[in-house]
């Protein structure tokens, strides 16, 4: 596979603050890449440098083939953006929005007309074409921006935080919305600090901390290379009793580091094995007779891999607040 | 869905075919924000208020400087034979000072937010992150607050050719004037283009550029009134004891050296103006003699200052009043021969009077300083280009600190600047010294 996205020791100082630091990062063509970090870590400025908006310090970064320094125009042709934080014009209609970026990318009409239609119908807003777009809601607007970034058809999608300020719903439509254009061969960037997001979504993560990256490539390489035990969470039919002797049970086993009760009733499990042992796990719990209701891996993974991986308490703990 | 992948961007492979895109993309750049902007402007009854209130406006002043002029005139013995031309005159006279107050007061606004609005509401990363060139943003804000200016302007053009009704200004009067209307907004909008982009927030940004414009309007007035006084007290000591040559008290050879440079008022709107009424006086008039006394042309202005030709003088403003006092005191190094004119000049007689000897000067003054705003603007826009803009100065200054330690040092001797990267001068490092028009229009491609 060809490597689409290509940074090579990429570094950006502010003043005294170094917020990128010699980053060397290989995405292949049709993946979903995901930036994972605390906040402060350095996934903005990477994304607004291969966006183009802040020239590297040191080092370079090239898109499909087009340096960033010294080629910006053709990196911005190939490049659909969308940030972390962005505002709407006022006085502007929402096929206006995206007539108005068909017109900078130099859309001809026709095409234009054709293009925002298309894009209205996949982002699920073309019943609000004539409305204003201040009066869109948060998730509405953010599925604009997305749209905004289509216009052009480009290879590549840059994503800063495109989940933040969403409610679930809207979060998983726009999981959704990154499937299906994954499906359409784009290339996804996408940053973030809601770890289980990236989880289900991404085929790769570079996990970032101070402008450094900690760890990176496929999510289960990353996982076996750092050895991370997984937490398992088991529901067991029956009262507190049954519920205390499975626990028991399954304390016993080898490969479970520590089992506690939750106070919903649910046995949480610090597994040291991978897929293999807990299929194997779950089949000795049934066989030794445990009424097991759900047996499922605790969609916390990443955010221990990345507590282990950044030893860096607090923006972990707030994104796990987020994650239910 | 599958029509979205079915939009690929074409790639032309012909050089004329991308020669083509390359230019259709610049203009259709500019065309794309002029579009939105204009959308958002023209959206909803507010544009058209602004404009219907602007031409009541101009219409009651014409109106009461008619009627004034008219009562002014049926008092008077023996003007009755151009008074019609005077009415003219003077209602020309207070249209254009009252168009050119708008262009002031407008101009400032419609631009002063282009740019930081952009900011604000962070929406200029994705302008930047679309193929659009910065000059693109810059000149498509610029020109879409200016088409809306230009709108209220010639809107009022009907009104104007009131004059033609009376007489006493001609059609390249008129045309005369607007040009140095267009001009200023023109000018002006720069001046509120490019605050924008430099002060981060609109507020700031405004606030400046309406000190920039009563600056360059009553600012360079007050200097040059200043300037010229200083001048007075100087001629009059030394030329007490010099005779008088010939028609003139004071000497103009004393006298010139005091006189403020013309160049000083080419930016201010007011004085260009004034000259375009020059333009519609047959004789020696109030407005000729403010503009001679400015381009110091005319000696003999002093005796026809106060020449009662122009019968709107008196709108001109505080700005000429004062000028005209400066006038007075001042005398330029005169260049014409002393023509005698008698005070009543008859009209449709030629003296030898110099029109359109300043506005051409300050409108091209305007164009030239537009110009330099646009492109330090564009600069300033630009994430990419501010910092190339800055690497040249440094190396100017490594190589400008090379070159002097170099001749006092022998070469060799001290090998620390030899194995300066600064110093070598090598074709990356040599500072960019083409000029400025060249440069931007390499980092506009």
């Amino acid at each position: 596979m060809s490597h689409i996205v290509r940074t090579t020791g990429l570094t950006k100082r502010y003043d005294r603050t170094l917020a990128v630091a010699g980053l060397d990062l290989d995405i292949a063509e049709g993946e979903i890449f995901g930036l994972v970090g605390p906040n402060g870590a350095g996934k903005t400025t990477i994304l607004r440098i291969l966006a183009t908006l802040l020239v590297p310090s040191a080092g370079d970064a090239e898109i499909a083939g087009a340096s960033v320094r010294r080629n910006p125009d053709a990196v911005r042709r190939v490049l659909g953006y969308m940030p972390d934080s962005f505002g709407v014009y006022d006085d502007m209609k929402v096929w206006e929005y995206l007539d108005f970026f068909g017109r900078c990318h130099g859309l001809p009409a026709a095409r234009r007309r054709r293009v925002v239609a298309d894009l209205l119908e996949l982002v699920d807003l073309a019943s609000k074409r004539d409305a204003y777009v201040q009066t869109l809601s948060r998730g509405m607007q953010q599925r604009l921006c997305l749209a905004h970034a289509l216009v052009h058809d480009p290879q590549v999608l840059l994503l800063d935080e495109p989940a933040s300020g969403l409610d679930p719903r809207a979060r998983v439509e726009l999981r959704e919305l990154l499937r299906e254009l994954r499906t359409l061969g784009k290339t996804i960037i996408i940053s973030s600090h809601i770890l289980p997001e990236l989880e289900e979504l991404c085929t790769s993560i570079a996990i970032i901390d101070r402008g450094r990256v900690l760890a990176s490539g496929r999510l289960a390489d990353i996982e076996r290379r750092l050895r991370v035990g997984a937490v398992l969470r088991v529901r067991i039919l029956g009262d507190g009793e049954a519920v205390e002797a499975a626990r028991a049970w399954f304390e016993r086993d080898p490969d479970v580091a520590a089992a506690s009760v939750l106070d919903d009733g649910t046995v949480e499990i610090g597994f040291r094995g991978d897929d293999a042992g807990s299929a194997r796990l779950l089949a000795e719990a049934i066989s030794a007779g445990l009424r097991v209701i759900t047996f499922a891996r605790a969609a916390s993974d990443l955010e221990e891999l990345f507590l282990q991986v950044t030893a860096v308490d607090e923006p972990a703990a707030s994104a796990s607040g987020t994650a239910a | 869905m599958s029509a979205t992948m079915g939009i690929a961007p074409g790639r032309s492979g012909r050089p004329l075919g991308r020669l083509g895109r390359s230019v259709g993309q610049r203009f259709g750049g500019i065309m794309a924000i002029g579009v939105k902007e204009l959308r958002g402007r023209m959206r909803g009854r507010r544009a058209f208020v602004v404009l219907t209130v602007y031409l009541t406006l101009i219409a009651g002043v014409a109106w009461m400087i008619e009627s004034i002029a008219e009562r002014s005139m049926a008092n008077s013995f023996g003007g009755s034979t151009n008074a019609s031309a005077q009415i003219g005159q003077g209602i020309f006279a207070a249209l254009l000072i009252l168009e050119m107050v708008i262009v002031i007061v407008l101009a400032p606004s419609f631009t002063a937010g282009a740019i930081s609005l952009e900011r604000e509401k962070q929406t200029i990363d994705l302008l930047i992150t679309t193929p659009i060139s910065s000059l693109a943003i810059v000149l498509g804000k610029l020109f879409s607050a200016l088409v809306y200016l230009f709108l209220v302007i010639v809107a009022s053009v009907p009104l104007t050719a009131l004059v033609f009704v009376y007489g006493g200004a001609g059609p390249e009067d008129l045309l005369k004037g607007y040009v140095v209307l267009l001009v200023t907004a023109f000018g002006l909008g720069s001046v509120g283009v490019f605050c924008s982009s430099l002060v981060k927030r609109t507020q700031p940004a405004t606030v400046i550029t309406y000190a920039l414009v009563l600056l360059v309007t009553f600012g360079t007035g007050l200097v040059w009134v200043f300037w010229g006084s200083l001048g007075n007290q100087s001629s009059v000591i030394s030329s007490q004891p010099q005779p008088a040559d010939g028609s003139i008290a004071v000497n103009p050879v004393v006298a010139a050296p005091a006189r403020p440079p013309e160049a000083l008022l080419w930016l201010n709107p007011f004085v260009s103006i004034v000259d375009v009424f020059c333009g519609t006086e047959t004789g020696f008039g109030g407005t000729c003699s403010i503009i001679a006394t400015v381009t110091g042309r005319d000696p003999n202005l002093v005796q026809n200052g106060a020449g009662a030709n122009f019968g709107g003088g008196a709108v001109a403003g505080p700005a000429p009043a004062q000028i005209v006092k400066g006038g007075v005191i001042v005398n330029g190094g005169g260049v014409l021969a002393p023509v005698p004119v008698p005070v009543a000049a008859a009209p449709g007689a030629a003296f030898g009077v110099a029109h359109d000897t300043f506005w051409p000067h300050a409108a091209l003054a305007w164009l030239v300083v537009s110009f330099v705003l646009i492109v330090a603007s564009v600069q300033l826009v630009s994430p990419t280009r501010r910092w190339r803009l800055g690497r040249p100065f440094r190396r100017v200054r490594a190589t400008a600190a090379a070159a002097v330690s170099d001749p006092t040092t022998v070469p060799g001797a001290d090998p620390g600047i030899g194995r300066d990267p600064a110093a070598a001068p090598d074709p990356e490092t040599t500072p960019d010294v083409r000029p400025g028009p060249e440069r931007a229009k390499e980092a506009s491609s």
